[in-house]
C-alpha cells in the first residue's frame, strides 16, 4: 500500500454557478515529482488555492498525512508541512535575501511576542540553525553571494530561485511549485528542475502545476491532466504524452 | 521666561512627543499601520492618569494604567479592519479620535468636560523650584522614553520584528509563510497605544491640565510629519524626527516676535508642515534615515562572515 | 411630542446634502483606491468660493454655485495633477496617498485660515421659511433637494449615456481591461477629480449657508460623508444615493433618541461612526452588492 501524502477526494468549488474544480480525486505520495497540467482556465491554480485554504471547497474533503485540513486556512496549512510557492516570486523587498528566508522557517518560538522579548537566548539559537540552514539553501541556488542584498534589487530569474528556497526553508513534506519555470531562460528552468529532482531524492516530495510541458515530462513521475475542472488523463509522462486524448485537451475539441 | 527653564521645558517635551513617535513608529514604520487617530491613544493614557491620580493612586500606576487603558481600547478599534485593506483602519482610527473628543467634551463628569481639570505632577517636592521641578520631570520622562526604546529596539531586532516588517511588505506572502497577519496586526497596535498611553499620562502630569481641546488632529499628524521626516522603521529616525520638528516649531514661535509677516505665523507653520510633508512624501520618502535592518546575533554573525568561514573549511 | 414628519423630511435634506458631499469622495476613492482625507477642504473651499461671488457681488445662489463648482473643480484637478499623480507615479503606498491627502489639507485648511481668518462668516441672504402642513421648510432646503436630484439625475446620464462616462464606469470596475480597450485612463481620472471636488464645493455651500462658513466647515461633516462613500460601496454612485439617505434618516433619528435620553445632540456624529464600523464589520463592500454595474 503507498503512502499518501496529500489525498483530494472529491473537491468541487464553483463561482456564481460556474465550476472551477469539478469532483477531483488525486493522491500525491512522498519523495516523488508530480505534475499538474492543463489548458488554461482548466482549474489548476484554483485547484492549488482550495488545497492551500485560499478559497473553501463547495464539496469534498483534502486530507494531509491523514489529517483533514479541508477547513484550515493558509497559515495553519503551512505549519503542518504543506507548502506553497508563488508563481509571480511575492518576496519582502525591503528585506534582504537572508531575511526573507528566515521569516520563511517554521516553527521559531521567536516569532511570538512575549518569547521573542524575554527569552532571547532561546530563539537566538534556533536563529544561528536557521540561518545556516539558510545559507546552504541560498548556497545551492548559487544565491549566497547575494544574502545581506534587498530582495528588491535581485533579477527576474533570482527572484524564481530565492521564492524556492523561501518554501524549502519550512522543512516541508510537501512542495506545491506554481510554474517554476515560467518566464525564465530555458537553462535556468532546466537547472532549477535538476535543483528540484536534487530535493526530491533526499525526500521532498513535488506537485508541479508547469506549462514547460518539454521540461516537466523529463523530470516528473506522475502527470494529472486537467481539463474543465476534471481529471481527463494521468499517468507516466511518456504515456500521457502518447495518449491520443492529451493532444485534445490543449488544442480543444471542435 | 527663565531661559534656563525654556531649554528645560523643551528637553521634556521632545522627551515625551520621543515617546509619541516611538508608538507610532511601530504601528507605521515596522508594520505598515495607518493610525490617523494616535492623539485618540494619547487622550485615552492623558485621562485615564488625570481620573487616578485625582484619587490619590500612585503615579506609576497611573501611568501603567494609561497605558493599559490605551492598548486595550486600541485593540479594540482596531479589530473590525485588521483584515481589510490598511485605508479602512486610517478612517476608523481617526474618526474615533473625533467621537472621543466629543465624549469627552460633552460628558461634564469625566475630567471636567470643555473646562478640563488640573492634574497633579506625577512627583512633586514641597516648596521646589521650577527648576528642580523640571529636572525631575525630565529624568521621569527619559527613563520612560530609555524603557521604551530598549523594548522598542529588543522587538524589532528578533524573529517578532522580521516578521512584522514581512507582513507588512507582502501581508498574502507572509500568511503563506504561515504567519497570522491578523494577530500580529493586533499586537502591534495595543503595543503602540499602550506607549502612547503611557506618554499621555507624562504629558498630562506635565503640563498639569488636561482638557479636549489640547488632543486635536493636528497632534496626531504632528507626530507623523516627526515619523515620516525622521525615517519610518528606525527607532533612531523617530527621536531625530522628533528633534527636529519640537526645534522647528520653536524657532517659529521665536521668529514670531521678531519678525513681521504677511501671513500671521501659526497659520504659516501649518501651511509649511503640510508643504514640508508632501515634499518629503514626493522626493525622499523613507526619511532621514533609511530603515534599520533586522539584527540579531544569528544574522550579524554571517555578516561577519562567521557563515561564510563554515562553508570554506568544507572545501 | 414629537414631529414625525418634520424628522422625515429633515432626513431628506440631511440626506441630499450628504448625497452630494459623497459623490466626489466615492468616485475619487474608487478610482484612485485611495480616500482623499482633502475632499473636506475642497468642500471648505466650495463655501468660501461661494461666499465671494454671494457677498461683495451680491449675486445669489445659483451663480455661487456654479463659480464654487468650477473653481474648486480646477483646485481638484490642480492637486491631483501637482501632488498625487506623481505619487502615484513614483509607486506610493496608499498610506504615502492618504497622508498626502492630509498634508494637502493642511496647507488648503491654514491657507483659507489665512486669507479670511478663523472667525466665522455667515451667508447675509435669509431665506424664507414657511409651513407645510406640520412641517417647517426653508428655501434653502428646497434648494438643496432640487439641486441634490438634478446633479443625481445629470450624473446618472452621464454615467450611463456620454462616452467620459461609461469610461468612468468601465474604468472602476476593471481599469486593465479599460486600458486595453483604449479609453484614455487619465482623461477619465482628470475628470473625475474634477467633478468630485466641484460637487463637494455645491455641498460646501449649503452646509455653509444652514450654519456658518469657517475653515472647518468641510471637516465639520466629512465623518458622515466618509460613512456614506463605505456604505454605498467605495467607488459605487448608485449605492452612495442609497447610502446618503440611510445614513440621513439614521442621525435625524438618533437626534430624537439623544434627545430622548438626555444626551448631548452632539454625538449626532457618533451614529454615522456606528454605522461606518457596522458596515465594516458586517459587510466592508457596503450596498455595492445591490448595484453591480458592468
Amino acid at each position: 500500500m503507498e503512502e499518501v501524502l496529500l489525498k483530494i477526494e472529491g473537491i468541487s468549488k464553483h463561482f456564481g454557478g460556474v465550476y472551477a474544480v469539478n469532483g477531483i480525486n488525486l493522491d500525491i505520495g512522498p519523495g516523488k515529482i508530480w505534475g499538474l497540467v492543463g489548458p488554461n482556465g482548466s482549474g489548476k491554480s484554483t485547484l492549488f488555492n482550495t488545497v492551500l485554504g485560499i478559497h473553501q471547497p463547495d464539496e469534498g474533503n483534502i486530507y494531509f498525512n491523514d489529517r483533514c485540513i479541508t477547513n484550515l486556512v493558509p497559515h495553519q496549512i503551512y505549519d503542518l508541512g504543506l507548502v506553497y510557492t508563488f508563481q509571480v516570486p511575492r518576496l519582502f523587498q525591503a528585506l534582504s535575501v537572508l531575511d526573507n528566508m528566515l521569516v520563511a522557517g517554521r516553527g521559531h518560538k521567536g516569532d511570538k511576542l512575549l518569547f521573542s522579548l524575554f527569552f532571547r537566548k532561546s530563539w537566538q539559537r534556533k536563529e544561528v540553525e536557521l540561518a545556516e540552514k539558510a545559507m546552504e539553501t541560498l548556497k545551492l541556488l548559487k544565491l549566497d553571494h547575494l544574502a545581506l542584498s534587498p530582495a528588491g534589487e535581485l533579477s527576474g530569474g533570482q527572484r524564481k530561485l530565492l521564492e524556492l528556497g523561501k518554501g524549502l526553508m519550512a522543512s516541508p513534506t510537501l512542495l506545491l511549485l506554481d510554474e517554476p519555470a515560467a518566464g525564465v531562460n530555458p537553462n535556468l528552468g532546466r537547472s532549477m528542475f535538476e535543483r528540484i529532482e536534487d530535493l526530491c531524492q533526499k525526500g521532498l516530495s513535488f506537485f508541479i502545476i508547469e506549462h514547460r510541458l518539454e521540461l516537466l515530462f523529463d523530470f516528473a513521475h506522475w502527470v494529472y491532466v486537467m481539463d474543465k475542472g476534471k481529471i481527463v488523463l494521468e499517468g507516466k509522462p511518456h504515456e500521457v504524452a502518447e495518449d491520443p486524448s492529451f493532444f485534445h485537451v490543449y488544442l480543444g475539441d471542435e | 521666561m527663565d531661559p534656563l527653564v525654556y531649554i528645560l521645558d523643551f528637553i521634556v517635551l521632545v522627551g515625551i512627543f520621543s515617546i509619541f513617535s516611538l508608538s507610532l513608529n511601530i504601528e507605521f514604520g515596522f508594520a505598515g499601520l495607518a493610525n490617523f487617530g494616535k492623539v485618540a491613544f494619547v487622550l485615552i493614557g492623558a485621562y485615564t492618569y488625570t481620573l487616578l491620580s485625582n484619587i490619590n493612586v500612585p503615579f506609576y500606576l497611573c501611568l501603567i494604567a494609561g497605558a493599559i487603558a490605551s492598548a486595550i481600547i486600541g485593540f479594540f478599534v482596531s479589530l473590525p479592519t485588521l483584515k481589510l485593506r490598511e485605508d479602512y483602519l486610517a478612517i476608523v482610527v481617526l474618526a474615533f479620535g473625533e467621537i472621543l473628543k466629543i465624549i469627552v467634551k460633552s460628558e461634564g463628569w469625566i475630567a471636567g468636560g470643555v473646562w478640563g481639570t488640573p492634574v497633579y505632577p506625577a512627583i512633586s517636592i514641597a516648596g521646589s523650584s521650577t527648576r528642580l521641578d523640571m529636572a525631575i520631570n525630565i529624568a521621569l520622562v527619559y527613563v520612560c522614553l530609555f524603557l521604551s526604546f530598549l523594548l522598542l529596539q529588543l522587538l524589532t531586532n528578533s524573529p517578532y520584528g522580521r516578521v512584522m516588517r514581512a507582513i507588512r511588505e507582502d501581508e498574502v506572502a507572509a500568511e503563506a509563510l504561515g504567519k497570522n497577519r491578523t494577530r500580529y496586526r493586533a499586537q502591534v497596535f495595543a503595543l503602540g497605544s499602550a506607549i502612547a498611553g503611557l506618554g499621555g499620562g507624562l504629558y498630562a502630569q506635565y503640563l498639569q491640565f488636561i482638557d479636549p481641546y489640547m488632543f486635536a488632529p493636528m497632534l496626531t499628524f504632528t507626530i507623523w510629519i516627526m515619523v515620516l521626516l525622521g525615517g519610518p522603521a528606525n527607532n533612531w529616525g523617530a527621536l531625530l524626527g522628533t528633534g527636529l520638528v519640537q526645534l522647528f516649531d520653536r524657532g517659529a514661535n521665536i521668529a514670531k516676535d521678531y519678525v513681521t509677516l504677511p501671513i500671521d505665523p501659526s497659520n504659516l507653520q501649518y501651511i509649511i508642515y503640510g508643504v514640508l510633508i508632501i515634499l518629503v512624501l514626493l522626493y525622499r520618502p523613507q526619511g532621514l534615515l533609511k530603515e534599520s535592518q533586522v539584527k540579531t546575533k544569528a544574522v550579524e554573525s554571517i555578516f561577519n562572515g562567521r557563515g561564510f568561514a563554515k562553508n570554506r573549511r568544507d572545501q | 411630542m414629537v414631529n414625525w414628519a418634520q424628522v422625515f423630511v429633515n432626513s431628506g435634506i440631511t440626506g441630499s446634502l450628504y448625497l452630494i458631499g459623497a459623490v466626489g469622495l466615492t468616485l475619487t476613492y474608487g478610482l484612485s483606491k485611495f480616500p482623499n482625507f482633502a475632499h473636506a477642504e475642497f468642500i471648505t473651499l466650495g463655501a468660501f468660493f461661494g461666499y465671494i461671488v454671494a457677498e461683495p457681488l451680491g449675486l445669489g445662489l445659483p451663480p455661487s454655485l456654479v463659480v464654487a463648482f468650477l473653481a474648486t473643480g480646477l483646485v481638484g484637478l490642480f492637486c491631483y495633477r501637482v501632488i498625487f499623480q506623481p505619487l502615484s507615479k513614483k509607486g506610493a503606498t496608499i498610506i504615502h496617498l492618504m497622508v498626502a491627502s492630509i498634508a494637502l489639507g493642511l496647507v488648503l485648511r491654514y491657507s483659507i485660515g489665512s486669507i479670511w481668518g478663523w472667525e466665522p462668516l455667515y451667508f447675509k441672504t435669509s431665506w424664507p421659511s414657511f409651513d407645510v402642513g406640520p412641517v417647517r421648510m426653508t428655501g434653502l432646503w428646497i434648494w438643496l433637494v432640487f439641486v441634490a436630484i438634478t446633479l443625481s439625475i445629470i450624473m446618472h446620464l452621464i454615467l450611463v449615456h456620454t462616452k467620459i462616462g461609461k469610461a468612468i464606469r468601465a474604468t472602476n470596475s476593471n481599469p486593465e481591461l479599460a486600458l486595453a480597450s483604449g479609453i484614455n485612463i487619465d482623461r477619465v481620472i482628470l475628470a473625475t477629480w474634477f467633478i468630485g471636488a466641484g460637487l463637494a464645493a455645491v455641498a460646501g455651500i449649503f452646509r455653509a449657508a444652514n450654519t456658518q462658513i469657517w475653515p472647518m466647515t468641510g471637516w465639520d461633516i466629512i465623518l458622515p460623508i466618509f460613512a456614506v462613500a463605505i456604505l454605498g460601496g467605495i467607488g459605487n454612485f448608485y449605492g452612495s444615493i442609497v447610502a446618503a439617505f440611510i445614513i440621513g434618516l439614521a442621525e435625524n433619528l438618533g437626534v430624537v433618541a439623544l434627545m430622548a435620553l438626555g444626551l448631548s445632540t452632539s454625538y449626532r456624529i457618533a451614529i454615522a461612526f456606528i454605522i461606518l464600523i457596522l458596515t465594516l464589520i458586517i459587510r466592508p463592500e457596503g450596498l455595492s452588492m445591490l448595484f453591480r454595474r458592468s
